[in-house]
């Protein structure tokens, strides 16, 4: 999993110096991230670090008070709501259950920023882009493996099957970046490593860039090319996945000293709890 | 179900509806001879109570109906709360305190063709609409349960204004508010049919072109935003458009709650939450229920009509509980 995709050098999102100060909380402070094509970057960090703010200030939900975010070299700011949709696409944390649209219905959803959205023909007229919209749902289902969900409510599944169909309905948006907000933190440990090579999959068959935010050092270490480690709102460390996972390192941004231990198959850096922790 | 089925549905929902206005006309304590009815010119009795009494009492509870039952839909989706209407958000009590200050103080002016009393309900429905917002955007988070509870505290304080002033005014105005707070359609006419329809018309074109936008609003603010709806003008052009229907409702017919939350549960349950077809259901089916409520309204007594306003609210407060107590909530 570590052969890294190729990946181009001009980068496709570009966040620099971003600074956002609500009441007396620093949520930002000089933050910056930069991800080319098909380059898959986690972002790590104690509680608080100010992760979900920076991917919410990518995505716009969020305006951060100075800094500059450029897509494919163009202002954020200059994007209107559509066009940014069809940059980036975003998976939260998990969808609430009470969702009762069925996984088809929810999937062509994410098809708004095309003018579809509304089920087949929502916008009369415009067939071609309906079609497009049916044959990116579809591709979307058939990646992810949710075709028997298709006539499902979402209110019936499990987690690790709605969290498949939040997955397909961000890939069925079509963007070159997909953001992620821990994708994988509620699930059991079978689900998440149903998720976790889900994703890998993706993006080497895609060629899509991934920002995902994690507690998950391991899945950090061994999926992802870059690490980011957040602090206090500032990206304190931002270097390649080995470099990332030294002890120094960890210590620096999570105030914890942990054992790096090599994966007995892959090679790749682990942490393990150290011994002396235990109370 | 599939799309097709759902769109089947449709269209016996709407053979319903017409079935609906076509018999309820017929229906009261006199039965109207019906070659009287269609003969031109005729000012038989019959006929005047056909056309001039029993067609605008139906046209206009079609129209009302249909409206709060659109309200509803429309709420539930952007406060993603079961219990969201115009009603329990303060809507509705900002449109009737406007209609109350328009009757005590006598207002009779009219502007753009729209009459005083329509537009201080206008007024008084954007009112707390703005305040609702305003109160959840102060406590710095825009969620649902603030905006909701938010609702209920101005519903209260517009609710104990409206009080007040019928105790200050005189017996004659105080009755005609009272008479006016159950929610009445009785004095339908067809000039209260032409002074409805525009309001109702025009909601419900500009929630039908929002039906995408309502779709990714009832999931989350961030999720529809990050799909490529500009979320607060969206949400403002559906506020508006829920003002609009609320307040000619709340003018024409005065206030006449639970169709919003009985009627979109229903059409839910059985048609999905795909507001491509939940809105045109609900429109139906509140439009149907509201004038099988009113036919019942004036059928019930015979020594004298019942608001339907009370007739909605007996069936819809044990709704009401059934909802809140129902254990499997997936709901809007």
């Amino acid at each position: 999993m570590q052969t890294s995709v190729q990946t181009d050098s001009t980068p496709i999102i570009q966040a620099s110096d971003l600074n956002l100060r609500i009441g007396s909380t620093q949520l930002l402070d000089d933050a910056s991230l930069a991800i080319s094509t098909g380059e898959r970057v986690a972002i790590v960090g104690p509680n608080g670090a100010g992760k979900t703010t920076l991917i919410r200030c990518l995505l716009g939900l969020t305006q951060p008070d100075s800094g500059r975010i450029e897509i494919n070299s163009r202002a954020l700011a200059e994007l209107s709501h559509t066009e940014l949709a069809r940059q980036v696409s975003y998976v939260p944390q998990q969808l609430a259950e009470r969702i009762s649209f069925t996984a088809m219905e929810f999937i062509s959803m994410s098809r708004y920023a095309y003018g579809g959205g509304g089920g087949r023909g929502a916008r009369a007229g415009f067939k071609q882009a309906d079609e497009e919209g049916m044959e990116a749902t579809e591709q979307a289902i058939e990646l992810t493996g949710i075709g028997h969900l298709r006539h499902q409510a979402l209110s019936t599944m499990s987690g690790g099957e709605r969290q498949k169909v939040s997955i397909a309905a961000a890939l069925a948006q079509q963007t070159p970046t997909l953001i992620l907000d821990e994708p994988s933190a509620h699930l059991d440990p079978k689900q998440r490593d149903i998720i976790h090579s889900l994703l890998a999959k993706i993006t080497r068959e895609q060629n899509i860039s991934l920002i995902v935010i994690t507690h998950d050092l391991n899945w950090a270490s061994a999926d992802f090319d870059r690490i980011i480690g957040m602090k206090a709102g500032q990206t304190m460390v931002d270097a390649q996945a080995d470099a990332f996972m030294q002890k120094q390192t960890l210590m620096d941004i999570f105030d914890a000293d942990w054992l790096l231990h090599p994966h007995p198959e892959s090679g790749r850096p682990m942490v393990l709890p150290s011994p002396s922790q235990k109370p | 179900m599939t799309d097709h089925t759902k769109s089947k549905l449709l269209v016996a929902l709407l053979g319903i509806t017409l079935l609906c206005a076509l018999v309820t006309p017929w229906l009261g304590h006199h039965l109207p001879q019906w070659n009287v009815i269609f003969r031109p010119g005729a000012d038989d009795m019959d006929a005047i109570i056909f056309w001039q009494i029993r067609v605008p009492r139906v046209l206009l509870s079609l129209l009302a109906g249909a409206g709060l039952s659109l309200g509803g839909v429309v709420f539930q989706a952007l406060f993603r709360n079961p219990l969201a209407t115009p009603f329990t958000l303060g809507v509705a009590s900002g449109a009737s305190l406007g209609v109350t200050i328009a009757i005590v103080s006598g207002m009779h002016f009219s502007l753009l063709g729209l009459s005083g009393t329509s537009l201080a309900a206008l007024s008084g429905a954007i009112l707390s609409i703005a305040l609702v917002y305003g109160i959840a955007r102060a406590s710095g988070k825009l969620s649902p349960t603030t905006m909701l509870l938010g609702g209920v505290a101005i519903s209260f304080f517009f609710s104990s204004l409206i009080l007040l002033l019928q105790y200050l005014s005189d017996a004659g105005s105080s009755f005609r508010i009272l008479h006016w707070l159950m929610g009445d359609i009785s004095r339908a006419s067809m000039d209260s049919v032409l002074q409805l329809a525009p309001f109702i018309i025009s909601g419900v074109l500009i929630v039908s072109l929002l039906h995408r936008e309502l779709n990714l609003l009832s999931i989350t603010d961030d999720m529809a935003a990050s799909r490529g709806v500009n979320v607060d003008r969206s949400r403002q052009l559906l506020f508006f458009a829920v003002s609009l229907m609320v307040a000619g409702i709340i003018t024409v017919c005065g206030p006449i709650g639970f169709v919003g939350i009985m009627a979109p549960h229903i059409c839910r349950l059985i048609i999905g939450s795909n507001h491509r077809f939940l809105i045109p259901a609900s429109l139906l089916f509140g439009a149907t229920f509201l004038t099988v409520c009113d036919t019942l309204a004036r059928n019930i007594s015979s020594a004298a009509e019942v608001p339907v306003g009370i007739i909605t609210a007996i069936l819809g407060g044990p709704f009401f509980l059934w909802l809140l107590l129902r254990k499997n909530r997936s709901l809007p």
